[in-house]
C-alpha cells in the first residue's frame, strides 16, 4: 500500500509538471523533456509483471491525453514496461534478480545508467510509432500478418520435411 | 484443455501485453483521420479546460512578446491600408470578417498535428473556417465546442491548401511532408511557370476557406522532377508554427454559395 501511494503521489506531481511546464507550447520551443518517463523507473520491481504492464499502459494513456497524441505514448510505455526486467538485467549484468532491485537504495551511478537505458528505449519506440503510424499503419499490420502467415507456412513445411527425412 | 489453460496462465503477461498493444494500435488508427478521432484527441473536454487554465497563467508571462506581435500586425494592416488607397487591395474582393482568438494548445512533433483555440461556437466559429495570422495560414477548423475549437494544423499530413505564385498566378497545392515544421511542399505547379528561389507564395482562394492573397512563405528550393510536368517546390513559411499565439478565424459569409458554385461547376 505504501509503495502504491508513493507511486500515485509521484504520478500526480510528474504529470502536473509535464502538462504545466514541460510542454513545447508553454516553453515556446520545438522539443521538451518527457519527464513522466521517470514513472516507469519508479514502478516497484516486486509488483507482478501484469500489474506493471497495466500501470505502464495507464501512464502512457495519461501522457497521450496530455499531448493529444492519440496512442503513441501508450505504445512506447507499454513496450518499456514489458521489457523492464530485460533492461534491468542488461544494466546490472545479472548481479541481482530484477525483483530485488530497490530504486531507493541504489547508488547514483547505477540508477543513472538504468534511467538512460529506459529513456533511450522509450524515446526510440515513441518516435518509431510516430513515424510508422502516420499513413502506413494499415500497410504495416497487413504486410506483417500476410507475410508472417506465408513464412510460417513455409518454415513449418521445411521443418516437417527435415524431420521426416531424418527418421 | 488443462494444458491450454496452463499455458495461458504461464504466458499471461505476454497475452496481456499483446492485448494492450492491440488497444493502443486501435487508438492510434482511430486518431489518423480527424472525422473519427477518439477521446485521446482534441475534443476531450477535461483536457481542454485544463489547458485554458494553463493559458491564463502563462499568457501573463508572454505579454511582452504579444505586444511586439501586435505592433507588427498593426504595421502590416497599415501597409494594407496604404495599398488600398493607391491600388486595388491584394486580398480578394469576396467580403470576409475575422474573429480574433488565442491558441491554448499546439503540437508540431506528430505527423497529424492539431491546435486548440479558446474561441468556439459562441464566438461564431464554425467547421471548415480558415485560421490565419498576420504572417500566414495556420489551419482549418474541424470541430467546435461552445467555448473552444479544434483546428487541423497545416502541419498535418491530411491537409492540403490551395496556393499560387504571387507574381504569375500559377496554382499549386501546398502540403506538409512531415519533415521540418518550417518547410512545406508546393506541388502541381506546371513547368511552364517561371519559378525562382525567393518567389513569394500566397493563398489561391480557390477553396472558400481562405481569402486569396494571404502571403504564406517563399520558395527556398526548386526541384525539377525527371518524368513529370510539374515542379516540386519547397516553401519556407513566414509563420513559425511552433510559436503561435494570436490567431484569427476567417468567416467568409459567401462560402456556402461559393461551395455550391464549385460543386455545380464540377
Amino acid at each position: 500500500m505504501n509503495s502504491l501511494s508513493s507511486l500515485l503521489l509521484r504520478f500526480l506531481t510528474l504529470m502536473f509538471l509535464q502538462a504545466f511546464i514541460f510542454d513545447p507550447f508553454v516553453l515556446g520551443v520545438a522539443y521538451a523533456p518527457f519527464i513522466y518517463v521517470l514513472l516507469l523507473i519508479f514502478i516497484p520491481n516486486d509488483w507482478p509483471s501484469w500489474v506493471v504492464l497495466l500501470v505502464g499502459f495507464f501512464i502512457g494513456l495519461s501522457a497521450d491525453i496530455i499531448f493529444f497524441s492519440g496512442g503513441v505514448h501508450t505504445i512506447a510505455c507499454l513496450i518499456v514496461s514489458f521489457a523492464r526486467p530485460l533492461l534491468i538485467r542488461a544494466v546490472y549484468r545479472d548481479t541481482l534478480s530484477p525483483k530485488d532491485l530497490k530504486i531507493e537504495h541504489e547508488p547514483f551511478g547505477n540508477l543513472f545508467l538504468y534511467a538512460i537505458v529506459i529513456v533511450l528505449v522509450h524515446h526510440l519506440f515513441l518516435f518509431i510509432s510516430i513515424v510508422v503510424t502516420l499513413n502506413r499503419l494499415g500497410w504495416l499490420l497487413s504486410a506483417w500478418a500476410a507475410n508472417s502467415i506465408l513464412t510460417i507456412l513455409a518454415v513449418s513445411f521445411i521443418l516437417l520435411l527435415s524431420r521426416n527425412s531424418k527418421s | 484443455m488443462q494444458k491450454l489453460l496452463n499455458s495461458i496462465l504461464r504466458n499471461g503477461t505476454l497475452l496481456l501485453f499483446i492485448f494492450l498493444m492491440g488497444i493502443s494500435l486501435l487508438f492510434v488508427s482511430k486518431n489518423q483521420s480527424y472525422q473519427q478521432s477518439t477521446f485521446l484527441s482534441v475534443e476531450n473536454n477535461i483536457a481542454v479546460s485544463f489547458y485554458e487554465i494553463r493559458n491564463h497563467i502563462f499568457s501573463y508571462f508572454k505579454h511582452r512578446s504579444h505586444n511586439q506581435l501586435l505592433i507588427e500586425e498593426n504595421q502590416y494592416l497599415l501597409s494594407q491600408l496604404v495599398k488600398e488607397n493607391n491600388q486595388p487591395l491584394i486580398l480578394d474582393s469576396i467580403p470576409f470578417e475575422i474573429i480574433p482568438g488565442q491558441v491554448i494548445r499546439n503540437s508540431i512533433q506528430l505527423n497529424h498535428n492539431y491546435i486548440t483555440l479558446n474561441i468556439g461556437a459562441k464566438d461564431g466559429v464554425k467547421k471548415e473556417m480558415g485560421i490565419i495570422t498576420s504572417k500566414g495560414v495556420v489551419g482549418v477548423v474541424y470541430d467546435t465546442n461552445e467555448n473552444t475549437s479544434g483546428v487541423i494544423s497545416i502541419l498535418n499530413k491530411a491537409l492540403k491548401i490551395n496556393a499560387k505564385l504571387k507574381k504569375s498566378h500559377h496554382f499549386g497545392s501546398l502540403f506538409w511532408d512531415g519533415l521540418s515544421p518550417n518547410v512545406m511542399v508546393l506541388s502541381d505547379v506546371p513547368l511552364a511557370a517561371n519559378v525562382e528561389v525567393g518567389d513569394t507564395i500566397v493563398t489561391g482562394g480557390m477553396s472558400a476557406i481562405f481569402p486569396a492573397g494571404i502571403e504564406l512563405g517563399v520558395i527556398n528550393k526548386v526541384d525539377v522532377p525527371l518524368n513529370d510536368n510539374y515542379f516540386n517546390l519547397s516553401v519556407s513559411l513566414f509563420q513559425d508554427l511552433s510559436n503561435l499565439n494570436r490567431v484569427y478565424a476567417v468567416n467568409i459569409p459567401a462560402s456556402e454559395a461559393i461551395k455550391e458554385m464549385i460543386i455545380e461547376n464540377e
